[in-house]
């Protein structure tokens, strides 16, 4: 599966996806906007009702719908390959739409916040257990570093093959630099995947 | 780009002026599931002229999407530039690939199948980001 073959005329590129997730306020947006090459977009969608609570539909009468949001970018690799980063929402009612988000991601960025570690623990749960391979980036934005990474490891319980990497999400370079440890992961578990292949 | 709440007034943020499902002549849910954020939609020709038979029957925001889908345009970037819920877009998109305006192409699923990116992908990708 090539991605550079192209079954029609006008050559539409290849488009491959990361996802920033994490808990809110973890500058899950702030690290897309920094590193896309358009100011961040947002689009909308709707809550399916299957998403809802059914207690939670009670007395809201007449209004019948609620979107959520995410904020995506994007950065041009080559003519045939256009990458996506998709900060995506990491509270369970959102995880209606998670196929769609998924689907054609190559993994994650998990940001974590060292003053709120636990606001990112639903979405590393969510890629350990789906086995989507993903980096945690820890945000130091705000300048403090008052926790060591064997603490943050051990606080977040993070198996030792996830590398951990320190970065400021309004920083360009460091950005991009935590979108390749991701890339490294992965050649890394590609190299692991064609030396022992399952059998 | 402007942003999708300029021009909207706070207190009526959630309500759009044309329900959207309007716009999709009542329908709610996309006849083909095989659209995803990141499917790239391109236009097929250019656009028939605006008296033929086949784009009387198309809404504004159709032909909106084949004026931006002459480059390859994501899901996504055609639901936040229309300022539509993705699945309101996906049934728009989902007519016009049915007329032929437009061909699509999706993503690959190696996330979802358990598998990883081929390594030519990844390379491609690694050192488009060293250019940053």
């Amino acid at each position: 599966m090539g991605f550079a073959s192209s079954d029609h005329g006008a050559r539409a590129p290849l488009a491959v996806k990361i996802l920033i997730a994490g808990g809110f306020g973890v500058g899950k947006t702030t690290l897309v906007g920094a590193v896309s090459e358009v100011a961040p977009l947002r689009t909308e969608e709707y809550l399916t009702h299957a998403s809802i609570g059914v207690d939670d539909l009670e007395g809201v009468g007449g209004k019948s719908t609620t979107t959520v949001a995410l904020d995506f970018g994007r950065i041009t690799i080559n003519g045939d390959l256009v990458l996506y980063l998709f900060g995506t929402p990491g509270q369970e009612r959102f995880w209606f739409m998670w196929n769609d988000l998924v689907n054609g991601a190559m993994g994650a960025v998990v940001l974590v916040d060292t003053r709120r570690l636990e606001v990112s623990f639903a979405s590393i749960d969510f890629f350990e257990s789906r086995g989507i391979p993903f980096v945690v980036g820890v945000n130091c934005f705000h300048g403090v570093r008052d926790r060591t990474q064997e603490e943050i490891r051990r606080a977040l319980d993070l198996d030792p093959q996830v590398p951990l990497v320190l970065c400021d999400a309004r920083d360009r370079a460091a950005g991009r630099d935590v979108l390749l440890a991701l890339i490294d992961h992965l050649m890394a578990a590609h190299t692991r995947a064609s030396a022992h292949p399952v059998s | 780009m402007k942003h999708w709440t300029e021009g909207f007034d706070d207190d009526h943020a959630d309500e759009p002026l044309v329900r959207p499902y309007t716009i999709t002549g009542g329908r709610t849910a996309p006849e083909r599931d095989d659209l995803t954020l990141i499917t790239l939609v391109t236009v097929i020709s250019e656009a028939p002229a605006d008296n033929s038979a086949g784009m009387r029957r198309l809404q504004p925001e159709h032909r909106t999407i084949l004026a931006l889908c002459k480059q390859p345009l994501a899901v996504a970037e055609i639901a936040s530039a229309l300022h539509l819920p993705v699945s309101v877009t996906k049934i728009l998109i989902g007519d016009l690939i049915e007329a032929g305006h437009v061909r699509s192409r999706p993503p690959l699923a190696f996330a979802q199948a358990g598998g990883l990116p081929g390594m030519s992908i990844l390379e491609a990708v690694r050192d488009g980001l060293r250019k940053l």
